[in-house]
């Protein structure tokens, strides 16, 4: 075993080729799951667009570091909200006022009290509209969205999360409860508080 | 003033309830105030019927060019 070639013959190089091709093509299986968590930690499509275009041109230069057999999906999201980061991103801090939430019941009260007197469930969650969900998670501040869209859009674990945005398990979780209670009061802000339909 | 307030309490456990990270003792303790109470019942209802109205309303597909773009990317094959 005391022969090493430093030189990479033809079939090292034919299975490296092979090996990207597989990665990339696995990558690129999982991009509609990606821009959908994309999509809602940055303001705009076109961010969204770019931010996918850079975090999919990085993952293809460094694929080598990619450890098979490990989340690709978490991993294609680390880069991503990485270079969201680096974007500047972390110059739009969050408030240090944040709001006192409501409660999680808060929502469905307000809808409630506000209706044409129904409580059905149903009826209630169609007092809705997708524009006060959309216009209300944009207003969710940044660290708490970037955990909602992850866990609750984006469907990934706790331990996952913490793991994409380098944050501990624990903070994962306060920011998880805080920032659905900021969302659902945005929601009830947007469908109550405004102008209505 | 600060009498316990099951409802409250029940409040605060929606969350944990519903992502099923509760202990046994904290579910079941949960699940005895929800067969009682029509008030938290009716509340956790809406809140999986929320959950689920939230993602299906933030779905936005790719364009196709995006996705054209995005293939562009790969290394040439050689």
């Amino acid at each position: 075993m005391s022969e090493t070639t430093r030189e990479p013959d033809a079939r090292q190089l034919a299975t490296e080729a092979r090996d990207r091709v597989r990665f990339e093509e696995e990558a690129l299986a999982l991009s509609d799951q990606v821009y959908r968590v994309a999509r809602h930690l940055v303001g705009s499509r076109e961010e969204a667009e770019d931010l996918m275009q850079e975090t999919y041109a990085r993952a293809f230069r460094s694929w080598r570091s990619f450890q098979p057999g490990t989340n690709l999906r978490a991993w294609l999201l680390r880069i991503l909200t990485n270079l969201n980061i680096d974007r500047g991103r972390k110059i739009q801090r969050t408030p240090d006022l944040q709001p006192l939430e409501e409660g999680d019941y808060f929502l469905y009260n307000k809808l409630e009290a506000t209706g044409d007197g129904g409580s059905d469930e149903d009826r209630v969650v169609e007092r809705l509209s997708q524009n006060d969900v959309v216009g209300a998670l944009s207003e969710v501040p940044h660290d708490f969205r970037d955990v909602v869209v992850l866990v609750d859009i984006g469907d990934f674990t706790y331990a996952d999360a913490a793991q994409i945005l380098d944050i501990p398990i624990g903070t994962v979780m306060s920011r998880l409860h805080r920032g659905r209670r900021i969302l659902k009061q945005a929601m009830a802000e947007s469908a109550v508080g405004g102008d209505g339909e | 003033m600060t009498a316990y307030d099951p409802c409250a309490h029940c409040e605060e456990m929606m969350q944990p309830y519903m992502d099923r990270v509760l202990t046994d003792t904290e579910r079941a303790e949960a699940e005895t105030h929800l067969d009682d109470c029509t008030y938290c019942r009716k509340r956790y209802r809406f809140e999986e019927k929320l959950r689920q109205f939230v993602r299906n309303a933030v779905q936005e597909p790719m364009t196709v060019e995006l996705k054209t773009k995005l293939a562009g990317l790969r290394t040439p094959l050689q």
